[in-house]
């Protein structure tokens, strides 16, 4: 009986130390849609879901929508109102995708690998195709996955009044980086 | 001159408005969120209570919750560092749902000093509650986050 229970633990133990999918809740994004004239939309959040499967290379990300933070609290109101985010009836971005050129991370050997990321981005209720670039630091057991993109917010239905006056920038960086 | 002396009351009803214009302008942009701390709290809650409420019904609880000051009490189950930031998590072990707390920047230090097990009192920003499709559980977020005096 011992044996049968060690011998279980061992499997376990083994399991969990090459678990393939790591995940993490404290992954950040911050965006920059700063213009010409105004300086306050900029936001961040850093409760964002991610996960990695290091032997498939699909890459995952959930981000509540409110959980972005502005330094001024009235930007932050019309971030969410309905011309801009209209958070209440889409709460969640989300990214599904993978690593198109997985072979050349080297999960087990330190390192920085470029990769090339293809995937699915939701946002405002619209789902839309992207490839980026990303960086994969390996630093023994942490990885570190960062990419630094800009997207069309036209392409995702994002049409708010501050957008047609030039307030907020029409292509905001987005900055991404998760410690799995 | 002439003109200035027949509408000089328009002229300061117009300077008056101006001014008032770009003071209105200058608060606007330089507004601050305030400590969450020294805010009032709108509902205090026991963490393993708050998640069942939203197991139960998100819809409802978040309308109740979100974009609300909350006193959160319970035990700190993790704790994750990334980035710059330190965010605490309380956890339902019996079905891994949880609540995380991200600190507002001047409550970082505090953050950092808790442990695992530590019974504490956080006070935040209820952002919303959601299920996860990559943990497939439910959990809820806070943002600008401090201990509750």
């Amino acid at each position: 009986m011992k044996k049968t229970i060690l011998s279980m633990a061992l499997l376990l133990t083994i399991g969990l130390l090459y678990a393939q999918k790591k995940t993490t809740t404290s992954a950040t994004i911050s965006f920059d849609a700063t213009t010409a004239i105004d300086a306050l939309p900029k936001a961040e959040n850093k409760t964002v879901i991610a996960s990695l499967d290091t032997k498939s290379g699909k890459l995952a990300f959930e981000s509540t929508v409110k959980s972005f933070t502005f330094s001024n609290p009235k930007i932050q109101e019309h971030f969410n109102n309905k011309g801009w985010m209209n958070s209440d009836q889409y709460p969640i971005a989300s990214f599904i995708g993978e690593i198109s050129n997985l072979s050349v991370v080297k999960f087990n050997k330190d390192g920085v690998y470029n990769v090339i990321v293809n995937g699915e981005l939701t946002l405002h209720g619209v789902t839309k195709k992207v490839e980026t670039t990303a960086i994969f630091t390996i630093s023994g057991k942490a990885i570190n996955a960062a990419a630094n993109f800009s997207i069309k917010l036209d392409d995702y239905d994002v049409k708010g009044g501050a957008i047609l006056a030039g307030k907020v920038s029409k292509e905001p960086t987005i900055l991404v980086s998760a410690d799995f | 001159m002439e003109f200035y002396k027949r509408h000089k009351k328009w002229f300061i009803v117009l300077f008056v408005l101006t001014f008032a214009i770009c003071l209105s302008i200058w608060y606007l942009f330089n507004l601050k969120h305030n400590d969450t701390v020294d805010v009032k709290a709108d509902f205090t809650v026991n963490a393993l209570a708050f998640i069942k409420e939203f197991q139960q019904d998100m819809t409802s609880a978040n309308k109740k919750y979100s974009e609300k000051i909350i006193v959160v009490n319970g035990t700190i189950s993790a704790i994750e560092l990334a980035d710059t930031t330190t965010n605490i998590k309380m956890i339902d072990m019996t079905n891994n749902s949880f609540i995380i707390f991200a600190f507002q920047q001047q409550h970082l230090t505090e953050a950092k000093m808790m442990q695992i097990g530590d019974r504490v009192s956080i006070k935040g920003s209820c952002s919303n509650g959601a299920f996860s499709n990559i943990l497939e559980t439910e959990y809820i977020t806070f943002k600008r986050c401090g201990v509750n005096k």
